[in-house]
Formats: C-alpha cells, structure tokens, sequence
C-alpha cells in the first residue's frame, strides 16, 4: 500500500512541479479567471439584477470554463514528444497514474477557485455569508467531482483528431448533477440561509465526487492503453 | 469460418423478420391511434401523441442501456461483436431520442403553451441525446479504429452512470411534466383501452428497434469484413 500511495505521490510530485516550473496553466487560469469576471461586470446591469443573487451560478461557471482549460491540457502537454508513453512504460498502475493526476490537477483549480470567490468577492462585493467553510466545502467537492471526469476525458480527447474542442460536448452533460446541487447550495449560502438547508446538497456532491473518482479510476486503463 | 457466417446470416435474417413485424404492427398501432382509442377528455386529440412519444422515449433509455452493458462487455472481453451491439443500439437509440425531442415539444406547445421548458425529463432527454452525440463524435475523432471504440464505451459507461443523477437532480431542480400515468404506485390510472393502445405502441416500438438495431449490426460486421479483405 505505502508503494501504491508512493507512486501516487510521485505523479502528483511531477504534475506539480512541471507547473510550479512552468507556471503555464495556472497563469492561463488565472488570467481567464480575471478577464472573465471583468467581463460578467459589463455585462450585467446593477441596476436590473443584483450580483449578490447571481454569483453563486458566476462562480460555478467560471470555475467549469476555466477548469475545462486547465485540465484539458493534462494530458496534451506531455503529448509533445511522446512524453506520456514514458509515463506509461514506468512501473506506475494506471490507477494510481489516473489518481495521482486527479489529484495534482484538484489543487490546480482550488487554487484557481480561491482566485475566483476572492476576485469576484472583491469586483462584485459579494457577502460569502455565515459560514465560509461550508461554502468551501461545497466548492472543493465541485471540484473534485469535476476534476475527476475533466482528466479522464482529458484523456480520451488527447487521443482524438479534435483534441481539446470535444472536451466541452463530453463533459457538460455529465456536469448537470454537480451544477444543480452546487449552484444550489452556493445560492443559499449566499442568500445567508441556515447550514441544514444546504447540508443535504453537500452530501449529494460529496457522492458525486467520490463516485465520479471511483469511475474514472476502473476505466482510465482503457483509455491509455496502446 | 462458415459456422460464423451463418450465425451472421441468422441474424440479419432475424433482423428482417423483426423489422418487417414491427412495421406491420406499426400499421396496426397508427389504425389503433386514429380511429380505435378514444380521445381523452382534458386534452383532445392532442394527446394522442402520447402513443408515438412514450414507446419512444421507452426505446430510447433501453437503447442507452444496451449501449452501455455492451460497451462494458466490449472493454471486457475485447470482442468487437460487443462493440458491434453497442453502435448499432446507440444509432437506434439516437434516432428515437429525436424522436421524443420532436414530439414533446409539439405536445407541449398545446398543452403547456410552449415549445421549450426546463422540465426534468425534458431536461434529461436532451441531455441523453448530447451523450449519444459523445458516443458518436470520439468514436469518429481517431485514427486509430480500436481506440475510437474503446473510447466511445468509455463514454457509454460513464453516460449510464451518470443518467440516473442527472434524472434525480432535473427532478429536483424542478418538475411541470405529468406524473406517471402508467407505471405509478397505484395501479394505471386511465382508461382501459388506452392502456391496450400504448401496450401495443410499446412493443410495436421495442421490436421495430431490435430489428434495426440487428440489421445495423449486420451492416457493422460487413463493413469489418470488407475491411480486413481490403487489408489483403
């Protein structure tokens, strides 16, 4: 077990230190992240709708877009060069390749999501409420849930002709559950509204996360085996 | 090499005779619609649609389900004639899925007063059909053959995985739909004949997209051979 956890760590060691080096995703994230929240300031009137009313679906959209960027070049940074097949002739279970993944890039975009709740707190002067962990909480199952599907059809779509353009058409439907129950839980949160009204939708992503991790780890060896 | 063949060309036959029956019975279920059924009283004639739009919708998650049990075989064993199984069921399935995109909203815009509303089964129909569009699309998007086909299963599987969450959260979100009329807890609650009516509408269905689904597969395992004679 402490092998398996250790070859784990190792891919997680690699993914981010290639980023620390390169800085490239994040700053790709970040810069989007920024932009877009720029953006959303014009093209929402103030006058017309709160921002306080419609940050918790803002928030959960920029963190798909901008997740959706991110991890979709997972797998075609090592692409170049035919890096990935040296990943996959080391000695490394593909599950524990598949985890060690999902994990480097769950820290990736919470970074990314902090960048978001504290940017768009800031641009739209919103009050995160009562209870910042369970909003945080809310958010890191999202993200999980989201990271587990977005590397495993990262993947599937690093081996395609269309590349990282069929991402989106995967993924998005499948996406339906998390948003539903995480925009739900962020609105009412935002709205102030007591912890029992949204720990029902916790438990709900926390599950979504847990089995979306369960079933991209059984199927990524089917992916990336050739 | 001939037994095999001849398992092929029991299929297609099978298939045929399906397709043929399923056709006849259609006849049999359009006689059924229009003159036989009566109209019901809250919704006119417009509910009629009803016997084309439910078996539909019936074919269309039985398909993905068949897509996804056959995808699952597929990666197992490695045997294309699961692969086979799974395209033809998703192309049947893609095409009664529109179906019911087709027929809801002309339904709904009589009956509701609008083409569109995010109502949950609605919601989950679409979405069903986008996840047939993956299928599709990574099936066609490698150079590859047998990746694209692994691909697509994977695709498949997590598709019926997530169906079920996808169907419980539209649900929650928000629902406008009519209840179950049929498969609720306390027993069918309308009239007798139009039970029968959609009974038959049901099968009629079921049938006409196995025999599809058999002929689509024949056609699949011509291509593999023309294929592998192409190959020399």
């Amino acid at each position: 077990m402490k092998g398996y956890l250790g070859q784990l760590g190792a891919v997680v060691r690699k993914d981010l230190t290639q980023e620390l080096r390169t800085r490239q995703r994040l700053a790709t994230m970040g810069a989007f992240t920024v932009l877009v929240g720029v953006l959303f300031n014009f093209s929402v009137d103030p006058a017309l709708v709160s921002m306080q009313d419609i940050a918790a679906g803002l928030i959960w959209l920029t963190l798909i877009f901008a997740g959706v960027m991110g991890v979709g070049r997972t797998f075609s940074l090592e692409a170049e060069d035919g890096a990935f097949q040296g990943v996959l002739l080391s000695p490394i279970p593909r599950d524990a390749l598949y985890l060690g993944k999902v994990a480097a890039n769950v820290v990736l975009v919470s970074v990314v999501v902090a960048l978001i709740v504290g940017v768009f707190g800031l641009f739209f002067q919103l009050d995160y409420g009562a209870h910042p962990l369970a909003l945080a909480l809310t958010l890191f199952c999202g993200v999980v849930g989201f990271v587990a599907l977005a590397t495993l059809f990262g993947a599937v779509t690093a081996g395609t002709t269309l590349g990282e353009s069929l991402l989106p058409v995967l993924l998005f439907p499948l996406l339906v559950p998390m948003v539903v129950y995480g925009v739900g839980a962020t609105n009412r949160l935002l709205m102030g509204r007591p912890l029992t009204e949204v720990e029902g939708n916790i438990r709900i992503l926390g599950a979504f996360a847990v089995a979306a991790v369960a079933v991209g780890a059984g199927l990524f060896r089917h992916v990336v085996e050739d | 090499m001939t037994r095999r063949r001849d398992v092929a060309r029991g299929a297609a036959t099978l298939g045929t005779a399906l397709a043929l029956l399923g056709a006849a019975l259609f006849l049999v279920l359009l006689w059924m619609v229009w003159f036989w059924v009566p109209t019901e009283a809250v919704q006119g004639v417009v509910q009629r649609i009803f016997y084309v739009h439910v078996p539909s919708a019936w074919v269309a998650f039985m398909a993905f389900g068949i897509v996804a049990l056959c995808s699952a075989m597929y990666l197992w064993l490695k045997d294309e004639r699961f692969d086979r199984a799974a395209v033809a069921a998703a192309e049947g399935g893609m095409v009664f899925t529109t179906i019911v995109l087709l027929t809801g909203p002309l339904w709904g815009k009589i009956a509701w007063g609008t083409y569109w509303t995010w109502e949950p089964r609605l919601t989950l129909t679409l979405l069903l059909w986008f996840i047939y569009l993956g299928y599709f699309l990574v099936r066609q998007a490698t150079e590859n053959p047998e990746r694209g086909k692994r691909f697509a299963a994977v695709v498949g599987i997590v598709g019926a995985f997530d169906i079920p969450l996808i169907h419980v959260s539209v649900l929650w979100f928000r629902s406008l739909h009519p209840q179950p009329v049929v498969l609720n807890t306390e027993g069918p609650a309308l009239d007798a004949d139009m039970g029968i009516t959609i009974g038959v509408a049901v099968l009629t269905f079921t049938i006409l997209f196995l025999g599809l689904m058999m002929l689509r597969y024949e056609v699949e395992t011509a291509r593999a051979r023309a294929a592998l004679l192409e190959a020399g």
